[in-house]
């Protein structure tokens, strides 16, 4: 019962950007997938979320293909957020969750006390910091209460107090079985968090394994990006 | 003789003007809100079979001045056509054309350049296709092309004016006439003006407070 990605190949404006990506998210893990910019990162995400087919291979929710994209069982969080700008930030996330979630109205609150948001939810996107416009598009994935959840980047813009307590309400997500694909450039954060690291490369899995890849790589490509990082 | 003696001495010569270009405006208004919105629809949807010559309509129509595109409906074309058509049809077709033109680049821009990341987000948020219709898509779109399309129509009624040179008795022409009789151009285009000014301008300040209400600049920090 996995999230999967079989030899999936992508081409953007006449580039490939995927050359036969296979990764597998699991239910109950963080993977977190890191790689160079440009390494079509994104473009997995966006394929893993049945947003754009692959142009050979395969996304597979549970061993096939689903009938119908499943939104929101398997949602997203954009590092561009995407939020809707003529709505507040609580109306962003409550929007789609009365639809989808009994409990919304308490799960709401709950996410408020936890990201420090009830004091800006009222505030229209752009009127928002880049880091309260962050909690706010990762509440309004996780009150759906979705069965995978793919984030983009989705610390960039938070202080360190801030991405420990998104952590720690991945963590807890994690023990309730939601599987999670963590995009990141902040290797402190994947060592904490991640159950499994896959390193892409030029639109390849250059590297997967366990958090002790990033200690100590086996592909003189993730040494090299590692190092170039400061971590090695 | 004052613009009020003037006004209440030829209120009827002035209200059978006036009701004329009501009746243009609305003909105007009426096809180019609907007409003109169903073709941006088309154009956005089928952007070749409609979309690109609707611009390219819109493209040479803004080349020509109106006033040159209302004579020459009003006499090449119908000589050429062998017909006669009531100058009151000629201009409210002619300024119709050019309210349906303008009200489609409008709403086929709106449409065109809406974010695709906004219904991104909805999909992958589970929001129904009608969800993310009313609730998304419509107020965006809404928002941004109201203002606009509110500023057309007031341009729409100043350029009912052209009307009088083909000879449509609409307000304007009623005024000429009554200056003709009573030579006092100064109390009725005056009286003329606050006519204008007191339709256009309450029309024009709810657009430009539309604009300041719901576009402002949306873009995130």
């Amino acid at each position: 019962m996995t999230l999967e990605a079989r030899g999936v190949h992508k081409s953007l404006g006449g580039q490939a950007v995927l050359r036969g990506v296979d990764i597998v998210i699991e239910p109950g893990q963080i993977t977190c997938l890191i790689g160079p910019s440009g390494c079509g990162k994104t473009t997995l995400l966006r394929a893993l979320a049945f947003l754009d087919p692959p142009d050979a291979g395969a996304v597979t929710l549970d061993g096939a293909p689903p009938a119908r994209p499943p939104w929101p069982d398997v949602t997203a969080v954009f590092q561009s957020l995407f939020l809707w700008p003529h709505l507040t930030l609580r109306e962003n996330i409550m929007l789609p969750a009365r639809r989808r979630n009994p409990n919304a109205q308490a799960d709401m609150r709950g996410l408020a006390a936890l990201l420090d948001m009830e004091h800006f939810l009222d505030k229209h996107p752009n009127q928002a910091s880049g880091g309260q416009r962050q909690r706010a598009a990762l509440a309004r994935a996780l009150i759906l209460g979705p069965r995978y959840v793919l984030l983009d980047e989705i610390t960039s813009a938070l202080d360190l107090e801030q991405s420990a307590k998104i952590l720690t309400k991945l963590t807890h997500l994690r023990e309730r079985g939601m599987g999670v694909l963590l995009i990141t450039h902040a290797l402190a954060f994947a060592r904490r968090a991640a159950d499994r690291v896959v390193f892409m490369d030029a639109g390849r899995v250059a590297e997967a394994g366990g958090p002790g890849i990033l200690d100590r790589p086996a592909t003189p490509r993730l040494a090299a990006f590692l190092e170039g990082a400061g971590l090695c | 003789m004052g613009v009020w003696d003037i006004l209440l001495t030829y209120h009827m010569a002035f209200a059978r003007g006036l009701l004329v270009t009501l009746q243009l405006c609305a003909v105007i208004w009426v096809a180019g809100l609907v007409l003109g919105a169903a073709l941006g629809v088309a154009g956005s949807a089928f952007p070749r079979a409609v979309g690109w010559p609707s611009r390219a309509a819109s493209f040479i129509l803004a080349g020509v001045p109106v006033l040159v595109f209302l004579f020459w409906l009003h006499y090449p074309a119908q000589a050429l056509a062998g017909v006669v058509i009531d100058p009151f049809v000629t201009a409210a077709a002619t300024l119709a054309i050019l309210n349906i033109v303008g009200v489609a680049d409008i709403v086929r821009g709106a449409l065109v350049d809406f974010p695709q990341q906004y219904i991104t987000a909805a999909r992958v948020t589970g929001l129904t296709r009608w969800q993310t219709l009313a609730r998304i898509q419509a107020p965006l779109i809404l928002r941004a092309v109201i203002p606009p399309l509110l500023l057309l129509q007031v341009s729409m009624l100043h350029m009912t004016l052209f009307a009088s040179l083909i000879s449509v008795e609409e307000i304007f022409r009623a005024a000429q006439r009554i200056n003709a009789q009573i030579y006092r151009p100064v109390e009725i285009y005056t009286a003329l003006g606050l006519f204008f000014l007191a339709v256009s301008l309450p029309v024009t300040g709810l657009a430009l407070w539309l604009r300041a209400r719901y576009t402002r600049d949306t873009s995130e920090q």
